[in-house]
């Protein structure tokens, strides 16, 4: 199926590599270590393609649509390029709004590359997207000829509802805001009525607004639980919310490490780079196979806790390695 | 009307500023809610070292925490009242307008040994060392929680945190969203109103309290102390990007008072006019972690006018004070916390009865550091110091070590130990009257030494969350060495010198209980025991047995016994009740004539609330202080004084919020 790569495609590569690592370190800004390392990375990479010599096996084409710069993006593209072997893979990086075509597997990180690429039903292994998102494009978008399947962004429910109790033992009260109820909403109370807790919540919109809403929910709940929702919560509004919790003295568990950093009491979340490694893993299953495995959670994770947060709210929280623990040891 | 205001100004600019300020953007970002921008957008730190407060457990000092809900629930007026809610502490009323606040006893009605704070802004003022608790530009609604430190925290609350420093958190701009108006009616003449306006937006918050505060104070057959006050307080943040944030306060009050005792001819009856502004900028970079730099700046002005003082005519003070400080907190490794900075403070002053023009000003500089290591999982010690320069000759180091151990997670065990100083205030140090107060001119003959504490406490905090308990007690051992007292002159007026010594010793407690859904009760108890001697002698010899005897008075200064209890119940969902009992054993002060008699006074709130919980809603209360009438007297200092009574006082708080 492959045709072999000649001395001009892999020309062609080096330069369109070349021009991508050049690029990104123009347009953001990186401190000096990071910069030898990109280039001694650079410098590698180059050489290694040079290396590829048109006697070997075709590797498998691979293109990289990348729906934003920098950020979590950069750092899952660069760790996922470190993993893939340049003899096996041959990776493209492009924007969603690029031309595309030629490749035998595309990653879609992000929304905007998924939603490009589902329009095009090519064989798609989508990262970075929501559940919902991603059950959306499936939707509108059926898969007809082509395999898609994705890495979910969020952390499974039971994850997360395990998390906060792990955290907050003896919590009965958890709040949560939304502007419309989320698909998860139904497992969220099942999970809580489980364990004896409560789910409060209410709704954010017009006639109701945030700061209503937040008052109301916070005078029912001991910890408020974040679920994903940048109207709700995001750079201009967590300040607010944050400040207004803490003087309640109610923790919030978060869905990011920048929420711990904001000032949330916790959170699990998946790195880049365990991202970058489970799209390893499924992109050679479908090298061996031909086919993708089935939309998946993260398997991976991290947990973040804020100890001068936990501190000063009085709360002995257990160090984030033991929660971590406690938290892959869930079936 | 009987007091007319002159200026309106500083309303004007206030409200100038506020309507600048009222426009707040309301941002919120269109973003899909099913991108993946919810989970990688990037937010700025908020909860960074300064807005995180300590847990009593973990601090290196005793510490009592009267927060928003106490507040509103005592029902108080006056923020001075609420210091009766901390073991230990005396708060006495000069008159109807004058409280003043000590820890462990006081010389007189000025409390020099106390540091007090208002977001960090030092209201205790030359050139008595006083603070005028009336005139402070900063509504009681307006506070957030109160940290009372007991004991000397100079490492980490600055110059003159010598007993104690209670310092005073105000809400933050961002606290207060919509509108509120209240009116309080009652007896002794009280006349309040306050109306408040506040919004939260993406880059700009503010909060605007506009009040007015009047009663008739105490017995008007005696005194002359009826008291009227205006204030306007305005704060605004704005954050200049995800890690910058500007801070500005601005505060402007003045107020008339009635000044005169019945049967004193140098104290005829008569009003006199105060004036207080402050105009302060913080400006807060969040660092990495909840690392932070903080620099602030502010300006104090106190103004006050006696334009019929008999036989002298004109009295004016004006006292202004500027300070700038940074300060940075970070932690080295993952165990240690360590804040540390520096600032400049200048007092001027302008009182031409009192000194000899030109007053004095006095520039003081420190620097502090101050470490939390967290030694291991249970062991916390905190270790500091503060090097300052006092401006009037001295060099002081105020060191303070403490562990705190962690026997379980719900017990822990305190021991400390620090020094501090107090700096003698400009009149001690400086005055020379113009004019006789009963009879004497004050004339220093400078060269004081600060007044020296040194403190030792051991503490036990113990949870009990299954009873719903939470104790907080301590033993101590405060030694304060040279401290200032009068000194008679040869030419027959009077100065001060470093005379005499005092230790405290006691024990005090608070126990909290809550149980229920809303039923919280408070106990404190304080036992304290002073002993004094003479540590230096009087300029005049044969007047020692003068000394002596206000040595043989000293330990008089403190009861010995005093408690408070304060119940605070939800009865239904909108009804609440709050009792407050306080008892104070029998004291005297070092210049009171005679012992202040035991106090058992009562106080009452019933609340009714209405509609939600802080919009469209709000509250009636029904308050009333001392409710048994109790006779208990206050401090005094003339013989007129002698029988004063704080009478039952009812009134009724209408609140609306909008």
């Amino acid at each position: 199926m492959r045709p072999s790569i000649s001395d001009e495609a892999t020309n062609h590569l080096i330069k369109l590599l070349k021009r991508y690592i050049s690029g990104y370190s123009r347009a953001t800004f990186y401190g000096p270590g990071r910069c030898l390392t990109r280039r001694m990375l650079s410098v590698a990479l180059v050489f290694l393609l040079s290396c590829i010599s048109p006697l070997q096996a075709d590797p498998m084409r691979i293109t990289l649509a990348i729906s934003e710069e920098g950020g979590a993006y950069r750092a899952f593209s660069e760790s996922l390029i470190g993993k893939l072997q340049p003899d096996k893979y041959a990776v493209k990086i492009k924007r969603p709004e690029d031309a595309l075509g030629g490749s035998d597997l595309y990653i879609a990180v992000g929304m905007k590359a998924a939603s490009q690429l589902a329009a095009k039903d090519i064989p798609t292994l989508n990262v970075f997207v929501p559940k919902a998102g991603y059950e959306r494009l499936q939707r509108e978008y059926a898969p007809r000829n082509a395999p898609r399947s994705a890495i979910y962004l969020d952390q499974p429910m039971e994850r997360q509802v395990a998390l906060l109790s792990a955290a907050l033992p003896g919590v009965k009260h958890v709040g949560v805001l939304y502007t419309a109820a989320p698909t998860e909403l139904q497992s969220l109370h099942h999970l809580l009525g489980d364990r004896n807790m409560r789910l409060h919540e209410r709704v954010v919109d017009k006639s109701h607004p945030i700061n209503d809403a937040l008052e109301e929910v916070l005078s029912e709940s001991e910890v408020l639980f974040v679920l994903p929702n940048s109207d709700i919560y995001n750079a201009s509004t967590i300040r607010n919310i944050l400040l207004t919790s803490y003087r309640k003295q109610i923790p919030l568990v978060g869905i990011s490490q920048a929420y711990v950093k904001a000032g949330a009491l916790c959170a699990v979340y998946t790195t880049p780079e365990q991202v970058a490694t489970q799209t390893l893993a499924m992109i050679e299953r479908y090298a061996g196979s031909g086919r993708l495995p089935a939309a998946q959670y993260p398997g991976e994770f991290e947990v973040s806790v804020n100890t001068q947060v936990a501190r000063s709210l009085d709360l002995r929280v257990k160090d984030a390695e033991k929660l971590r623990d406690e938290l892959r040891r869930l079936p | 009307m009987r007091h007319g205001f002159d200026s309106l100004a500083g309303y004007a600019t206030v409200l100038m500023f506020g309507s600048l300020l009222a426009v707040t953007p309301h941002v919120i970002a269109a973003e899909d809610t099913q991108s993946e921008q919810a989970y990688l957008q990037d937010l700025p730190v908020v909860l960074s070292a300064s807005r995180l407060s300590q847990p009593i457990s973990e601090a290196p000092n005793a510490m009592t925490v009267i927060d928003r809900d106490t507040i509103h629930a005592s029902g108080y007026r006056n923020i001075a009242d609420l210091f009766r809610l901390v073991p230990g502490m005396y708060v006495g009323y000069q008159d109807g307008f004058s409280p003043f606040v000590s820890y462990h006893g006081s010389t007189d009605n000025y409390a020099r040994r106390m540091q007090v704070l208002i977001d960090g802004r030092s209201v205790y003022l030359p050139p008595f060392g006083q603070v005028d608790w009336a005139d402070i530009p900063v509504h009681i609604d307006d506070i957030e929680r109160i940290e009372v430190i007991r004991g000397p925290a100079a490492a980490s609350h600055g110059a003159n945190s010598t007993q104690g420093v209670i310092n005073i958190i105000t809400r933050d701009a961002s606290a207060v969203k919509g509108g509120s108006f209240s009116v309080n009616k009652g007896e002794a003449g009280i006349s309040d109103t306050v109306a408040r306006i506040g919004d939260a937006g993406a880059d700009l918050d503010y909060r605007l309290t506009l009040g007015e505060r009047s009663d008739s104070g105490y017995a008007s057959e005696i005194l002359n102390d009826s008291s009227k006050t205006r204030l306007a307080n305005l704060r605004t943040s704005y954050r200049l990007n995800a890690s910058d944030t500007i801070d500005i306060q601005l505060g402007y009050s003045e107020g008339v008072r009635g000044i005169g005792t019945v049967g004193r001819v140098t104290e005829p009856f008569r009003d006199i006019r105060t004036r207080s502004d402050f105009e302060q900028v913080e400006w807060t970079r969040a660092l990495r972690q909840s690392d932070e730099i903080k620099l602030r700046y502010y300006h104090i002005t106190r103004a006050y006018a006696d334009t019929a003082m008999p036989m002298i005519g004109t009295d004016v003070v004006l006292t202004q004070r500027d300070e700038i400080e940074l300060q940075h907190t970070f932690a080295p490794w993952d165990d240690n916390r360590i804040v540390w900075g520096g600032g400049v403070r200048t007092d001027t002053l302008d009182n031409p009865l009192s000194f000899t023009s030109p007053a004095p000003t006095i520039k003081q500089s420190r620097v502090f550091a101050h470490d939390e290591w967290r030694m291991t999982d249970s062991a916390i010690l905190n270790i500091g110091t503060m090097l300052e320069d006092d401006g009037i000759g001295h060099r002081n180091n105020s060191p303070r070590l403490s562990l705190n151990y962690h026997l379980t997670p719900l017990d822990t065990v305190r021991v400390g130990i620090s020094r501090a100083y107090r700096t003698p205030v400009a009149f001690e140090e400086f005055s020379n009257t113009q004019y006789a107060v009963g009879g004497k001119q004050y004339t220093s003959m400078g060269g004081l030494q600060p007044e020296r504490i040194l403190s030792r406490e051991i503490g036990y905090i113990g949870e009990f969350p299954t009873a719903g308990m939470t104790l907080d007690t301590r033993i101590y051992s405060d030694r304060l060495t040279d401290l200032i007292f009068l000194d008679p002159n040869a030419n027959g007026t009077l100065g001060f010198k470093n005379l005499y010594s005092f230790s405290v010793r006691g024990f005090e407690s608070s126990l909290r209980y809550r149980w229920g859904d809303g039923s919280d009760i408070v106990l404190n108890y304080a036992h304290q025991r002073m002993s004094c001697s003479a540590s230096g002698s009087l300029t005049l010899p044969f007047l020692t047995p003068l000394l002596q005897a206000y040595i043989d008075q000293c330990p008089r200064m403190v009861p010995l016994d005093s408690g408070s209890i304060m119940l605070v119940e939800q009865v239904t969902d909108d009804v609440a009740l709050t009792v407050s009992y306080f008892n104070q054993g029998t004291l005297q002060l070092l210049d009171a004539l005679e012992a202040q008699k035991q106090m058992n006074r009562v106080d009452i709130r019933v609340a009714r609330s209405f509609g939600k919980l802080d919009k469209y809603g709000g509250e009636i209360a029904l308050v009333v202080q001392n409710a048994f009438q109790d006779n208990y007297t206050e401090f005094a200092n003339t013989p007129q004084k002698r029988n004063l009574i704080f009478d039952r006082r009812t009134y009724l708080i209408a609140t609306v919020h909008f």
